[in-house]
């Protein structure tokens, strides 16, 4: 064909190199010219050749297209802000479920810490309570009484009325110091339920006591609240007279076990003593509950 | 690009917008769940529940005469009745029919919860006939100045009372719980539980096991003795003496806060006896010929026997002393303490 194209111009055709009106005859003429489609075919596979050849040495040394847009990506990459890039982390819907998973325990866990926190903090605060305790009195001749040979053993009924008057007194005084002197929970006779448990943790000596001072403190708590409604005056008094008395018996028998741990003794006594207070205290209480049930 | 490509580009973009929103939804109602179980659980605790204070109403009789009424019933019927006010007496009788009789009071009703072979072997006493009363709040409490009943010489009694003074005479067994009066039991054949807040225990030629409480009153025993191998008798008052004479229960167990206890009798061979008191004696009076061992413990107290003891053992010179000795083979096992009471054993 007269119009066909040299070697040069069909190179720079596949270069991009022609201006647009040449480059559209170049294309129109290729499309119907078979020598210069095989011309063109020959070239472009030369081409090829050439650029796998020269590939690596190009995109090494010659700043291009891809190379420029790989510049730009990581650029863009390290602008982006920590918290796009949490948020595009959080987009995979695998990762968002087991994150929110994890909140939501999260929080189950903290509110059932708090709980526990507030439970030790109750236990806490019943302790500082239970300051109406009578504080214990040794009376070493009221020991002397007992002990007498006087004691009229064929009588127990008058024996008790005489130690109830005893009792009376002492409980009598110790009612009214209470009333007219506040601090009396710095006397160092004075039974406080606080100071109980101070020294049940510190002298642990005998075993279940822990045990024992939980169930007096939430008794004393139940019985302190009601006690007033179930007891008449006189029973009342006799209460806290035996409460007065058995108190006592706890205060001397810890000192006892606390300056010699290895008396089984006063061990016994003490435990005697605990499960007195306990079935004082629990009488109120099903007092109470029987009242209840009859009403 | 192709359309294809763009409509596939474009629907993966949807899903991925639909996953983002569903992972949002899954987290908001995670949250929430979350946040109203912490608000469930950090509300404040609601308060227990109030005893029912509804006064009911007390059906009086209106009748000149006292209100009696009576029913037959199995020869072991159980009978339960709670009393509010009055002095109550129930007798056993060799007929098998219960009748109940208040004067000065409520009036008078049987309510059958259980039969057996057409006989009643389950009977509340009342203190309204619900027969002829239709009442919804009738006090079911007896009141009145007497109350009387008598019941078959095998019945079972379960009473509860606020305030009454009981005797209860040859019955079978008894249960009774009073907030403030005395009770008298005697001739119970098959089992004693009796608790009174305010006033005496006293029961006499009876058998069974026995648990008696006061918490200000005295509990007294007398010729009580074991049913069956086993029976243990209790008896524990807070503010009052304990007194015992010939009880027969190979297991015992007394306690006593401020008064004293006092036990006359035998120890049996086998037996396991435990006395113990915060401030009172523990006064021991038995035969010449006992055979036991003694674990004493005491305080402030003395200790002091009238009988020749052997093998005596005292531990290291402390404020609370531990004794333990035998007297004869040491075939009973006897356990005492007190704080600041005295022990003392004395010939009988």
């Amino acid at each position: 064909m007269k119009n066909c194209f040299d070697e040069g111009t069909i190179q720079a055709f596949l270069d991009g190199e022609l201006a647009s009106d040449l480059l559209e005859n170049v294309a129109r003429h290729v499309a119907v010219c078979d020598g210069c489609a095989v011309l063109m075919a020959e070239a472009e596979e030369e081409s090829a050749f050439a650029f796998s050849a020269l590939e690596q040495e190009f995109n090494t040394l010659v700043p291009t297209q891809r190379l420029w847009t790989k510049i730009n990506d990581s650029i863009g990459r390290e602008r982006k802000s920590v918290w796009q890039t949490v948020f595009a982390f959080f987009k995979h819907p695998t990762v968002g479920a087991f994150a929110s998973l994890l909140v939501v325990f999260g929080l189950f866990v903290a509110v059932l810490s708090l709980q526990k926190g507030e439970t030790v903090k109750s236990v806490a605060e019943i302790i500082p309570d239970k300051q109406e305790v009578i504080a214990p009195i040794f009376k070493p001749e009221l020991a002397t009484s007992q002990t007498s040979p006087s004691d009229d053993l064929e009588s127990p009924k008058i024996a008790t009325v005489k130690q109830a008057k005893k009792d009376y007194s002492i409980v009598k005084t110790v009612l009214v110091k209470k009333e007219n002197s506040p601090k009396i929970n710095n006397q160092p006779n004075a039974l406080n339920s606080a100071e109980d448990k101070g020294q049940m943790t510190n002298d642990n000596f005998l075993l279940g006591e822990e045990s024992y001072i939980k169930t007096i403190a939430t008794l004393e708590k139940t019985v302190n609240s009601r006690k007033d409604e179930v007891l008449k005056p006189s029973s009342r008094f006799a209460f806290e007279k035996d409460l007065a008395v058995v108190n006592d018996a706890i205060q001397r028998m810890k000192a006892e076990v606390k300056k010699n741990p290895k008396n089984e003794a006063a061990k016994n006594v003490l435990r005697a003593s605990y499960q007195n207070k306990i079935d004082l205290l629990s009488s109120v209480t099903e007092k109470t509950e029987l009242m209840a049930s009859l009403k | 690009m192709s359309l294809s490509s763009q409509h596939s580009a474009l629907f993966s973009i949807k899903m991925r917008k639909i996953h983002i929103n569903l992972i949002l939804i899954i987290f908001a109602l995670l949250l929430s769940i979350g946040a109203s179980f912490s608000l469930a659980q950090t509300s404040p605790p609601k308060p227990a529940p109030k005893p029912h204070n509804k006064v009911r109403k007390i059906i009086k009789n209106s009748s000149d005469t006292p209100a009696e009424k009576s029913i037959a019933v199995d020869a072991g019927v159980n009978i339960s009745l709670c009393v509010s006010d009055g002095k109550l007496k129930i007798n056993g009788w060799e007929r098998n029919e219960i009748r109940a009789f208040v004067n000065g009071g409520s009036q008078v009703g049987f309510y059958v919860l259980q039969k057996k072979k057409d006989n009643p072997v389950w009977v509340k006493v009342l203190g309204y006939d619900p027969t002829t009363n239709k009442e919804t709040d009738a006090e079911e409490c007896l009141a009145g100045n007497e109350i009387e009943l008598d019941v078959p010489r095998n019945a079972i009694v379960n009473i509860k009372s606020n305030s009454s003074e009981m005797v209860i005479d040859s019955v079978g067994k008894v249960s009774v719980e009073n907030a403030g009066g005395d009770v008298f039991l005697n001739n119970i054949e098959r089992g004693i539980e009796a608790r009174t807040y305010e006033g005496d225990v006293t029961v006499e030629n009876s058998s069974g096991a026995m648990s008696l409480f006061s918490t200000t009153g005295n509990i007294i025993a007398f010729d009580v003795s074991a049913q069956e191998v086993g029976d243990i008798f209790k008896a524990k008052t807070s503010n009052g003496a304990v007194t015992l004479k010939n009880v027969g229960q190979r297991q015992i167990e007394v306690g006593s806060n401020s008064g004293s206890i006092n036990f006359s009798g035998e120890f049996l061979s086998g037996g396991q006896y435990s006395f113990g008191t915060s401030n009172g004696s523990i006064i021991l009076t038995i035969p010449q010929n006992s055979s036991f061992r003694i674990n004493a413990s005491y305080g402030y107290g003395v200790f002091a026997s009238e009988m020749p003891l052997q093998n005596i053992e005292k531990n290291a010179p402390s404020r609370i002393q531990n004794l333990s000795a035998q007297m004869g083979n040491g075939d009973a096992s006897l356990k005492l303490t007190t704080v600041s009471g005295a022990i003392r054993i004395r010939k009988q």
